[in-house]
């Protein structure tokens, strides 16, 4: 079974290291187009300015999948992001985001099997400390017999 | 009591919903739910522990899982280390009649579930490889069912003399108790669901 097979080999396996600095207009803009009003997201001059927590899911690393990843169908889409924020980021950070698969699923739906891949984004700041993990699900499905 | 049967929290892989809030939306906005079953995308949740919840909010919160067999999801009451033992629940392609069984053989209910929905749903299947002994009961109120798949279900357990509950699919926090099941005797727990669902002495409702 492929499922089965991109679990042994697939699951784990770290593919992209990026790095991404975290500049005061993106946090504001960020806040801006999901109308934060909470001053910490938007004031500058707050003690405890900061990006929102959702903010790192914008960051995209520079493969999607790992080279040589089997093909799963020409068919997919995006099946959304959860983030899990460990600690502030702030303008002027500098984030070193490693990415692997995390998992990988089967599930049946309305449109016929699929297969979910969770690409996870783990972001540490320049001080090594883990401030945010972005798991990023994928479905593809296998096309049409 | 009422008694919504089908719902998933955070702990499926496409749930939104945490526990705590469908219990806050429940008695803030009167939701008529005596509790809620967890139904879980292809596992059994043996992990959670919901008694705090129950006792603040008064409210049942009980268990159970949905799988994915070959005539399409089904939810699976009274889920036990047996029947985990006897069947991967994690599997897409579980064998609907071996389910059935194994349900049968360990003290479960299995309920195929949402059965007018196109692939993952019962009707379709049954045109295609015909009816299986041993169903009893299936959902005939889903409330993420599109137009029709209810009509399906409803007509599915009349032709073939099944009774039927309803569940809310709930994925959403505002989704709960969209439809539900009102059971003629006291439920305190999962095993009188199943003790239910065997008797008989329930009714579908849709709250929409």
């Amino acid at each position: 079974m492929q499922i089965e097979d991109i679990k042994k080999n697939w699951v784990g396996h770290e593919f992209d290291v990026a790095t991404f600095e975290v500049r005061e207009a993106d946090v504001l803009e960020y806040a801006s187009s999901v109308a934060e009003s909470e001053p910490r997201f938007t004031d500058p001059a707050d003690p405890d300015f900061q990006a929102m927590e959702t903010f790192p899911a914008r960051f995209v690393s520079r493969r999607v999948l790992p080279e040589s990843f089997p093909r799963l169908g020409s068919r997919g889409f995006d099946a959304g992001k959860t983030v899990n924020a460990y600690g502030p980021i702030r303008p002027g950070d500098v984030l070193t985001a490693k990415s692997k698969i995390a998992d990988a699923y089967e599930k049946t739906g309305r449109s016929g099997p699929m297969v979910f891949l969770v690409h996870r984004m783990e972001f540490e700041n320049q001080d090594g400390d883990l401030v945010s993990v972005v798991d990023w699900r994928m479905v593809r499905q296998p096309d049409p017999e | 009591m009422i008694i919504d049967l089908h719902s998933h929290s955070v702990r499926s892989d496409d749930g939104r919903a945490r526990v705590a809030t469908y219990c806050q939306w429940i008695r803030k906005r009167a939701v008529a739910l005596d509790g809620l079953v967890l139904t879980e995308h292809r596992q059994f949740d043996d992990e959670s522990d919901y008694r705090a919840l129950e006792d603040e909010f008064g409210l049942l919160i009980m268990k159970a899982s949905e799988v994915e067999t070959d005539y399409g999801h089904v939810l699976v009451f009274g889920v036990n280390d047996d029947l985990r033992a006897a069947l991967d629940l994690e599997r897409i392609d579980l064998d609907l009649r071996q389910l059935l069984r194994w349900a049968e053989r360990t003290g479960a209910v299995a309920v195929p579930c949402h059965p007018g929905r196109p692939r993952v749903g019962m009707c379709a299947h049954y045109e295609e490889l015909g009816p299986v002994d041993g169903v009893e009961v299936v959902e005939v109120y889903n409330g993420g069912s599109r137009a029709g798949e209810d009509e399906a279900a409803l007509a599915l357990a009349e032709k073939y003399g099944y009774r039927g509950i309803g569940g809310s699919d709930a994925h959403l926090v505002s989704q709960i108790g969209s439809c539900a099941t009102r059971f003629a005797r006291e439920i305190h727990g999962i095993d009188d669901v199943v003790s239910a669902l065997r008797e008989g002495a329930f009714e579908a409702i849709a709250c929409r």
